[in-house]
C-alpha cells in the first residue's frame, strides 16, 4: 500500500474497524438525515411561496433537484471507490463502490420519475428528449449494468473488480453521452424547453433545497454504511471478528 | 519476421482468427441474415409509404447493424475461453493490448465488413436516397470499429462470468449512444443536403482515441476477468 | 537491480514461501513452501478439490494472491519475470478444434517463438501423431488431442512446464510418454510442476512430491 495514504484511511481499510466505525456513524447520519429532510420539506412545501409562473407544481424540485445531484454525486463517489479498489486492491473500497450502485440507481430513478411528473403539467408530456433527462436515463442504464455485472460472477470480489472497471469506463463515457445528447437535441429541436434552473432562485426556495441536499447526502451515508456492514458480515463470515460479534462479545457496535 | 516477436504473434493470432472464421463460414452469414430480416420487418410494421421509409432508413440501418454486431461480439472470446486457448495466448510473452488489437481487427473484418457491404442494399430496400449512400457507408466504416473496440472491452469484462448475452447488451447500448447519435446525425444531414463533415469528424476523433485506449482497456479488463 | 549477485546461481526457478489462497473466506490451499530448481520435476499431489488447479493458475500468473510470497528466478513473480519462461497445459488443452495439429502448433510458435532445433513434424512424431498432422483436431480422440497438446511443449522455448493433470485421458503408453518427455526436459535443464490426484508410476528417478493440503 502506498505510504502517502493517511494512516487513519489505511486503518479504515480493515473490515472490523470499518464495521465499528460505520456502526457508530450510521444512526447519527440517519437521524440527521430525517431531521434535515423534515425541515427542508416544511420549508419547501409550506414556507416557500408559490412560483408566479408554475404555481405549486414547481415544489417537486425539492425532491427532483437533490435527487439529480445525488445521482451524479454517488456515481462520482462510486468511481473514486472503484479506482481505489482496483489500484490498491482494498476490499472495503470495492464493497463501498458496489453497495453505492443500488442507492445511486434509486436516486436516478427518483429523478426520472419526478422529472416526468413535473414535465406533465409543465410541458404537457410525460417524457421529453431533453439532454439532461436523457443523460439521466443513460446513467440509470449504466447503474443497472454495474449491478448486473457485479452479480453475474460466482466470485464476489472478482465481480466487484469487473464492475469497478465498468464504473471507470462509465465515468469517461457519461460526459461524452451528455455532450452528444446535447448536440443531438439542438440539432433536432428548434426551441429548447429548459428545466427549471436553480441559478436564479429566491432565498426562500434556496435554503430548503440546500437543506434537502444535505439530507440526501446524510441518507446516502447512512444507507451505504448499513449496506456495507451487511455485506462485510456476509463476506467475512468465516473470520474471527465476525464470530466474535455473532457470539455477542461485541454486540453494541 | 522472427517467430515469437510481437509482430509475428499479432499476425499469427490475426491469421488464426481469420482461418477459424473461414472454416466456419456459415457463422459469418448469421449477423448478415439477421440484419436483412430485421430490416424487412420495418416496412411490414410501418407500411410501404416511400417517404416515411426513406426518412427512417438511415437510422434503421444503423441500429440494425449495431444490434447485429452485438450478436457477434458476444462470441468474441467465448470459444477461446471454453477450449483454453485464451490462457495460451494470454501467457505468451507478448504485449496483450497489441494481441487484442489484432484479434479485434480480425473480428471487425469477419463481423462488421459483411454488414457494411450489405448496408447499401438494406438502405435501398428502405428507399434511402442514393446520393447520401457514401455518407452512410462512411459513417458505418467509422462507427463499426468504434463499436468493436467498445464492445471488446465489455466482452472482456464478462469473459469470466456465468451469463453474458443480455448483460452485454445492457452494458454496451448506453455507451453506444454517442456513436449512434453522430453516425445517424451525419446520415440525416447528408440526406437533407446539409453539411455532414462535423459529425463524421467527431466519429473519426472518437475512433482515433478508441484505437489507442480500446486495446489497453480491453487487456486490463481481460486480466481482471481471468483473475479468479 | 539491487539483487545480490552471489545468490544468482542458487536461485530456484520457482520459489514459494508460505503461499496460500483464500476464496470467499475459505482457504483453498496452503500455506505451501516449495522450491523448483532447474532439472527438477515435482509432482503436486492432492485430492480432488485440494486446490491443485488453483495453485497452477497462480503459478501461470493469471490468478493473484496476497498471501505468502512467490518468486521466479529470484525476482518477484510478475508477468514480466515469467513471460515466455512458463508454459501451461491445463484441463482445457488450448487447441482449436477446427484447425489441424500442425496449424495449432504453428500458432503457438508464432506466440511464444520456437525452441531452437525443434520442428513441428518431428514433435508430432515424437508424441505418436505421425500421419495425423493435417487432421482437424476435432477428429482426434481425447488421448490424441492430449498428445497434440504435449507436442506443443516440445516446440516452445519455455523452461518451466506447468502441467495440470497431464495423465488424464491417457493410456499406459501415453503415461509413459509423458514421463519420457518430462525426463528429457529435466535433462535439458528444464523444470516441471505436475499435478495428479492419483498414484503415478515413474519409470526412472522418483520425482519430488509436494503434498497440498486443503
Amino acid at each position: 500500500m502506498a505510504n502517502w495514504v493517511p494512516l487513519w484511511l489505511h486503518k479504515l481499510g480493515s473490515p472490523p474497524i470499518f464495521y465499528r466505525f460505520a456502526g457508530i456513524v450510521r444512526p447519527w447520519a440517519l437521524t440527521l438525515a430525517i431531521l434535515a429532510a423534515a425541515v427542508a420539506l416544511y420549508g419547501g412545501l409550506v414556507l416557500a411561496p408559490a412560483d408566479y409562473q408554475q404555481g405549486d407544481a414547481y415544489r417537486i424540485i425539492f425532491i427532483h433537484v437533490p435527487s439529480a445531484w445525488m445521482s451524479l454525486f454517488i456515481y462520482g463517489a462510486m468511481a473514486v471507490a472503484a479506482f481505489v479498489g482496483l489500484v490498491w486492491r482494498i476490499k472495503i473500497a470495492e464493497i463501498v463502490a458496489m453497495e453505492s450502485a443500488p442507492i445511486g440507481a434509486a436516486f436516478t430513478f427518483i429523478t426520472l420519475v419526478t422529472g416526468s411528473l413535473w414535465g406533465k403539467p409543465m410541458w404537457g408530456t410525460w417524457w421529453t428528449w431533453d439532454a439532461r433527462l436523457t443523460s439521466e436515463l443513460v446513467l440509470l442504464f449504466l447503474y443497472i449494468g454495474v449491478i448486473g455485472l457485479y452479480h453475474s460472477f460466482e466470485d464476489r470480489r472478482q465481480g466487484a473488480r469487473a464492475a469497478s472497471f465498468l464504473v471507470l469506463i462509465g465515468i469517461v463515457n457519461v460526459p461524452i453521452v451528455h455532450f452528444s445528447v446535447n448536440w443531438w437535441y439542438t440539432l433536432h429541436q428548434g426551441s429548447t424547453v429548459r428545466l427549471v434552473g436553480p441559478s436564479r432562485i429566491d432565498a426562500s426556495m434556496l435554503w430548503p433545497l440546500l437543506t434537502m441536499m444535505a439530507a440526501t447526502k446524510l441518507y446516502y451515508v447512512a444507507s451505504l454504511f448499513a449496506r456495507v456492514r451487511a455485506e462485510l458480515i456476509a463476506s467475512e463470515g468465516g473470520k474471527e471478528w465476525v464470530r466474535a460479534i455473532a457470539l455477542g462479545e461485541d454486540a453494541r457496535s | 519476421m522472427t517467430p515469437g516477436s510481437t509482430c509475428a504473434a499479432c499476425v499469427a493470432l490475426f491469421r488464426r482468427d481469420l482461418l477459424l472464421a473461414w472454416r466456419r463460414r456459415g457463422d459469418i452469414a448469421m449477423p448478415v441474415l439477421y440484419a436483412v430480416i430485421v430490416t424487412t420487418l420495418f416496412p411490414f410494421a410501418l407500411g410501404p409509404d416511400a417517404a416515411l421509409l426513406s426518412r427512417i432508413a438511415g437510422g434503421v440501418v444503423l441500429v440494425t447493424v449495431l444490434l447485429a454486431m452485438l450478436l457477434s461480439l458476444d462470441s468474441l472470446f467465448r470459444s477461446d475461453v471454453e477450449d483454453g486457448s485464451l490462457e495460451q495466448w494470454m501467457l505468451a510473452p507478448q504485449s496483450l493490448p497489441l494481441l487484442l488489437g489484432a484479434k479485434l481487427l480480425a473480428h471487425w473484418i469477419t463481423s462488421a465488413v459483411p454488414l457494411i457491404v450489405i448496408a447499401p442494399v438494406l438502405a435501398s430496400m428502405l428507399r434511402f436516397p442514393t446520393a447520401a449512400m457514401p455518407v452512410l457507408v462512411a459513417a458505418l466504416l467509422l462507427a463499426t470499429p468504434l463499436l468493436s473496440l467498445l464492445g471488446g472491452v465489455l466482452v472482456a469484462l464478462t469473459a469470466g462470468s456465468r451469463r453474458s448475452g443480455m448483460l452485454l447488451a445492457l452494458m454496451l447500448l448506453p455507451l453506444c449512444v454517442p456513436v449512434v447519435i453522430f453516425a445517424a446525425g451525419a446520415v440525416a444531414a447528408a440526406q437533407d443536403g446539409l453539411p455532414f463533415a462535423a459529425p463524421i469528424a467527431w466519429l473519426g476523433a472518437a475512433l482515433a482515441l478508441a484505437l489507442v485506449l480500446g486495446p489497453l482497456a480491453c487487456a486490463a479488463a481481460l486480466r481482471i476477468a481471468m483473475d479468479a | 537491480m539491487g539483487r545480490m549477485c552471489a545468490a544468482d546461481s542458487a536461485n530456484a526457478l520457482i520459489e514459494a514461501l508460505a503461499l496460500s489462497f483464500t476464496r470467499q473466506d475459505e482457504q483453498v490451499f496452503g500455506p505451501l513452501d516449495f522450491a523448483l530448481h532447474a532439472g527438477d520435476i515435482a509432482l503436486i499431489e492432492g485430492d480432488n478439490g485440494s486446490g491443485k488447479t488453483t495453485l497452477m493458475r497462480i503459478l501461470t500468473g493469471m490468478l493473484h494472491t496476497d498471501e505468502g510470497e512467490l518468486r521466479f528466478d529470484g525476482q518477484p513473480y510478475t508477468r514480466d519475470a515469467t513471460a515466455g519462461h512458463v508454459v501451461f497445459l491445463g484441463h482445457h488443452l488450448g487447441l482449436k478444434s477446427d484447425l489441424s495439429a500442425r496449424e495449432n502448433l504453428r500458432f503457438a510458435q508464432g506466440l511464444y517463438g520456437a525452441r531452437p532445433g525443434s520442428d513441428i513434424v518431428t514433435a508430432l512424431a515424437a508424441v505418436g501423431l505421425a500421419g495425423y498432422e493435417d487432421e482437424p483436431v476435432r477428429r482426434l480422440s481425447a488421448g490424441q488431442k492430449k498428445r497434440a497438446a504435449l507436442a506443443r511443449l516440445l516446440i516452445l522455448p519455455a523452461r518451466v512446464w506447468l502441467l495440470d493433470e497431464p495423465y488424464a485421458n491417457l493410456d499406459r503408453e501415453g503415461i509413459a510418454l509423458v514421463n519420457t518427455l518430462l525426463a528429457s526436459h529435466a535433462a535439458r535443464g528444464g523444470a516441471a510442476l505436475v499435478t495428479s490426484h492419483g498414484a503415478v508410476a515413474f519409470a526412472g528417478d522418483e520425482p519430488r512430491r509436494i503434498r497440498i493440503h486443503p
